[in-house]
């Protein structure tokens, strides 16, 4: 099954695995991952499940669709090229050992 | 953090292009105490002592004694629990397949009908994207800033034009808010003076556990106007489609009762509630003169005094739920079918979360407060609030009345539990 590391701003990490499928923001959220909110549940309307994804792994991310696009606009921290939504990530063989890391602020 | 990169975006609402500054956490306080030992449960404690006008004066000493006692009453008074501590409202958010917002016998369906409001999944996505992209943040910088900030501009001549001794919900907070909803919605068959009597008709027809026969009679009438509203917007809208709610609608395969019972949801939630944050917002700051100051010097705190308005007094104080089977909700039993309502209002005070949580202070460390809700519920009209009152209308409002007070002659009064805000605001300035 994939894993899914979370490197908070601390140095600190938390590795996790989950079944395909699974949201890497839902997988943070049912293992309460500090940093990772969700407020809304995985519908791409809040920004609170903010992350960023080492590079190694942003070849085998879904497309970035608009409304993810537009909601990145609306982090508390700052966007970068590796800005991610973690509700729109789901886990896959491709990503079987990604690594992201966890922005200081999400509200 | 082992990114470098340079922001790629600005925040349309914030402006913020950088990570916001916070404080450390605050230490935790120690849980409150609950009869349960692990493996077991406690049955939820009856609070015969809570009354419905005492609630409606003042909720939040009854939320300090009631969140001390347990997480969760049965309250006469309401007919249903009241959940009050953080980590339970939070639970039942995220859960609705233990807490279904389906309400049976539900005051709502009968004042609005069946909107997304009181769905689950699947059928509460199919009418959430029904919405499209209307109340989406690209949407409202491209589109709705502009008609916000013409609108408040109109708003700010009449308060002004009545003068000194204004109310600033009823001449000022009220009409910008009700105006933008109208616009929304896409009623460009009604005045804004509608929109007020409709939400507020059907919010009391919502609210009618009284079972009032008068309050049923103005719910239904407004519910009547409202389907009529509609029924001529719609033709309308798709021949001339905008940006508005109808105009998504108008071409989508939707059901019509399902159109309108969400309008309707909509406009009971989309005009009280931005109205009443701004009042609320305004009216504290103008009660703390440093931190109103500050909000002045910054422009970022604008968005932060908003937050910390929803989380002090969240407009909507409290939704229900309904238990879909035997539960335990923080070490106390629910049985199946139990109605609860998720007390928003005690939980954004919760001190297990929030240090000094009864004060209104934007330089508190900032913590996710639950005042929109969360899980797929999560307020669609968020993003909208936080445009049409934090970016829009707060920096304009101290901007052209730069000694904005409170009236000292005439008393603000605010009231209210499930809906909280200001009922009567006067200011004066010059």
């Amino acid at each position: 099954m994939p894993t899914i590391t979370f490197a908070q701003s601390s140095g600190a990490t938390t590795e996790i695995t989950v079944a395909e499928g699974t949201s890497l923001m839902r997988a943070a959220v049912t293992n309460s991952v500090d940093g990772i909110v969700g407020e809304c549940g995985g519908q791409g309307m809040c920004a609170t499940c903010h992350v960023y994804v080492r590079p190694e792994f942003t070849d085998q991310l879904p497309e970035l669709s608009d409304d993810e696009d537009e909601m990145l606009d609306c982090t508390t921290a700052e966007r970068t090229d590796s800005s991610r939504l973690g509700c729109q990530i789901k886990m896959s063989p491709a990503l079987m050992n990604i690594v992201v890391d966890v922005p200081a602020d999400q509200v | 953090m082992s990114t470098s990169n340079a922001p790629t975006g600005v925040c349309p609402f914030s402006g913020a292009t950088g990570p916001a500054e916070t404080d450390p956490p605050a230490e935790p306080v120690a849980a409150p105490p609950i009869s349960a030992s692990p493996g077991t449960f406690a049955e939820a404690p009856v609070a015969g002592w809570v009354t419905i006008p005492d609630l409606y004066n003042d909720p939040f000493p009854i939320y300090q004694r009631m969140r001390a006692e347990s997480p969760v009453h049965w309250v006469p008074a309401v007919n249903r629990y009241m959940v009050t501590s953080y980590a339970a409202c939070h639970e039942i958010e995220q859960d609705e397949a233990r807490f279904s917002a389906d309400e049976n016998n539900s005051l709502m369906k009968r004042a609005m009908g069946h909107s997304m409001l009181r769905k689950d999944n699947p059928k509460h996505q199919v009418d959430r994207d029904s919405y499209g992209s209307t109340l989406r943040p690209g949407t409202i910088k491209k589109h709705w800033n502009q008609i916000f900030a013409s609108n408040h501009a109109k708003s700010l001549d009449a308060l002004i034009a009545k003068g000194p001794g204004a109310d600033f919900v009823w001449d000022y907070a009220a009409p910008y808010t009700a105006e933008n909803l109208r616009l929304i919605c896409g009623f460009h068959n009604a005045t804004q003076e509608d929109l007020q009597r409709w939400s507020q008709s059907m919010i009391d027809g919502t609210g009618n556990y009284a079972d009032d026969p008068e309050v049923w009679a103005k719910s239904a009438a407004a519910s009547e106007e409202v389907n009529a509203a509609i029924d001529e917007m719609l033709p309308y809208l798709a021949a001339n489609p905008d940006h508005s709610l109808l105009s998504g609608l108008a071409s989508l395969p939707i059901p019509l009762e399902a159109i309108r019972a969400n309008l309707k949801m909509t406009i009971g939630g989309g005009l009280n509630e931005p109205r009443d944050v701004l009042a609320t917002t305004v009216w504290a700051l103008l009660n703390h003169p440093e931190q109103l100051a500050a909000v002045k010097s910054d422009p970022k705190l604008h968005a932060v005094a908003f937050e910390e308005s929803v989380r002090w007094v969240a407009p909507i104080g409290m939704y229900p739920r309904e238990t879909t089977a035997d539960v335990v909700l923080e070490g106390v039993h629910l049985p199946k079918g139990s109605r609860l309502g998720v007390v928003l209002g005690a939980a954004n005070r919760d001190p297990r979360i929030f240090e000094d949580p009864e004060s209104f202070n934007i330089f508190r460390p900032k913590k996710p407060h639950l005042g929109f809700g969360g899980g797929v519920h999560f307020c669609a009209g968020t993003w909208i609030a936080r445009a049409q009152v934090a970016q829009i209308a707060m920096p304009a409002l101290f901007e052209r009345i730069p000694d904005l007070r409170l009236d000292p002659s005439s008393q603000s009064i605010d009231a209210g539990w499930v809906f909280r805000g200001l009922t009567k605001m006067p200011v004066t300035w010059g």
